[in-house]
């Protein structure tokens, strides 16, 4: 099997500043990579950079498309926005950076449908059923606007929104960052489900181990913008063997 | 076929004044198809360090460790979850679990990976968890909440819900009473009886008898002390 998403060298400064450099990734299709660090170890810089949002400084990013493989970035503009409405997804932590609040829930997930040129009111309208049904949000609301939805129903209204278009790669930034306890095992089911059921391939980000062992295979432990360990997420966090990732794993409370 | 050779395992505590701890330095073990090995010694002496090694949560710093012909290599991530996809189960100590994911779902985990008939995938879950005497009351409920017996035979449910070549089992009957015991020692027995290679942790004698294991006292080729 071919890895679906490949991220070579990959470096990116603010200028004089090292948002992340030097990194590697290989992710294959229905598989999930955890990103793991504290605040300001580069993470969420790696994540903008392999998705679009951010522009690297260097470093490839080889994407697998229909068994072409393509460097995002030496495609043309249109065709990357072609890419991130259609292949790509990006998940933000806050929702309402994912959402339009001021558009229905339904309109909001139709959206990336409609962008890549479907037209049919019927079928956009059953298609958004089906998603407001596999994130467990009651149709009744599908008219209603977001703002009007809990922390938890936005999230998942985002998830929906992102996976309309059945795109390849997800892009996860701490999805379950400000939500309460109760309602972040909710999402997390969904997610381990979601995988599953669509084979997705993921890249999250999160500074909560216990989010990561749940869900990732595989994870890179961030720290001054440079991976200091990768491999085998359990294996990772159960045998560190970088002092950084030790001192990570030994830090967090047990319950 | 479970195979270690000559393997060397060593802990290094970077941030507690580089304590080095050496667990094993010549560990050779051979599990074959159809048998089942019991590994005994005090605690701490690297009963779990071995079962953790073959499954691949814990590195070692030399020799090979084969399942069924693969490599356990940790350069290739990938190759370690392929295994444990297809060809290697693990009943842990303790369930680690989704909060309020109901019972029944977490029992079929494992088969869905390899079948996405929801309704057969059920059926089978429902079978085991009948097998194991979990109460059908319980099947919808989260097993985070249940008494420490019940979330064990839930951990062994999913754990031998497919016939994996290789089984790893930490203490899988610890907190079980008697009757239960013999329940879950004869489905591990029907897993031998299936040419699955199994090693394990047992506790009590009686386990061990009961399985006809072949035990290894890990006292003497372990180097921790």
């Amino acid at each position: 099997m071919e890895p679906i998403l490949s991220v070579q060298n990959l470096n990116k400064y603010y200028g004089d500043q090292v948002g992340c450099k030097n990194m590697n990734m290989t992710l294959y299709p229905g598989e999930v990579v955890g990103v793991v660090g504290e605040s300001g170890s580069g993470k969420t810089t790696f994540i903008n950079s392999i998705s679009g949002n951010l522009n690297p400084d260097s470093g490839k990013i080889l994407i697998n498309t229909n068994n072409e493989i393509i460097n995002f970035l030496e495609i043309s503009e249109s065709l990357k926005r072609l890419l991130i409405r259609t292949e790509l997804a990006f998940v933000h932590q806050n929702p309402r950076d994912g959402l339009r609040l001021d558009v229905s829930a339904g309109g909001n997930i139709s959206e990336r449908l409609m962008s890549i040129g479907q037209r049919n009111y019927g079928n956009i309208r059953q298609t958004i059923f089906k998603w407001l049904d596999k994130v467990e949000i009651d149709k009744s609301r599908v008219d209603d606007f977001p703002r009007t939805f809990s922390g938890g129903m936005l999230q998942r209204l985002q998830i929906a929104k992102n996976l309309v278009t059945s795109p390849k790669i997800i892009f996860m930034d701490e999805p379950t960052g400000g939500l309460d306890v109760s309602v972040q095992a909710k999402i997390l089911d969904l997610l381990r489900k979601l995988v599953r059921e669509l084979n997705l391939s993921v890249v999250i980000v999160s500074h909560d181990l216990a989010v990561i062992r749940l869900l990732a295979d595989k994870i890179i432990v961030m720290k001054n913008g440079e991976a200091v360990e990768t491999g085998l997420c359990d294996q990772v966090l159960d045998d560190p063997q970088h002092s950084y990732t030790q001192l990570l794993v030994s830090s967090v409370l047990q319950v | 076929m479970i195979e270690l050779n000559k393997i060397t395992k060593k802990f290094t505590l970077h941030n507690q004044g580089k304590t080095k701890i050496s667990v094993f330095k010549n560990l050779n073990l051979k599990i074959n198809p159809g048998e089942i090995v019991a590994l005994t010694g005090p605690s701490g002496v690297g009963k779990s360090s071995i079962l953790k090694m073959i499954y691949g949560n814990y590195v070692f710093q030399s020799g090979e460790i084969k399942i069924n012909n693969h490599n356990i290599d940790h350069k290739y991530p990938r190759n370690i979850i392929e295994l444990r996809k297809n060809t290697i189960g693990y009943v842990s100590q303790f369930l680690r679990v989704i909060p309020r994911v109901p019972t029944i779902e977490i029992v079929m985990e494992p088969l869905l990976e390899i079948n996405s008939d929801q309704d057969e995938v059920r059926e089978k879950a429902e079978k085991t968890l009948i097998k194991l005497n979990i109460d059908k009351n319980l099947w919808n409920l989260s097993p985070l909440t249940f008494s420490g017996g019940e979330q064990q035979r839930v951990n062994v449910a999913r754990g031998l819900i497919r016939n994996y070549p290789c089984l790893l089992l930490d203490e899988p009957t610890a907190s079980l009473d008697s009757v239960n015991k013999d329940i879950v020692l004869n489905l591990i027995n029907e897993k031998k009886d299936k040419g699955s290679s199994i090693i394990g942790i047992f506790h009590d004698e009686y386990s061990r008898k009961y399985l006809k294991a072949r035990e290894i006292d890990i006292t003497k080729i372990s180097d921790a002390k």
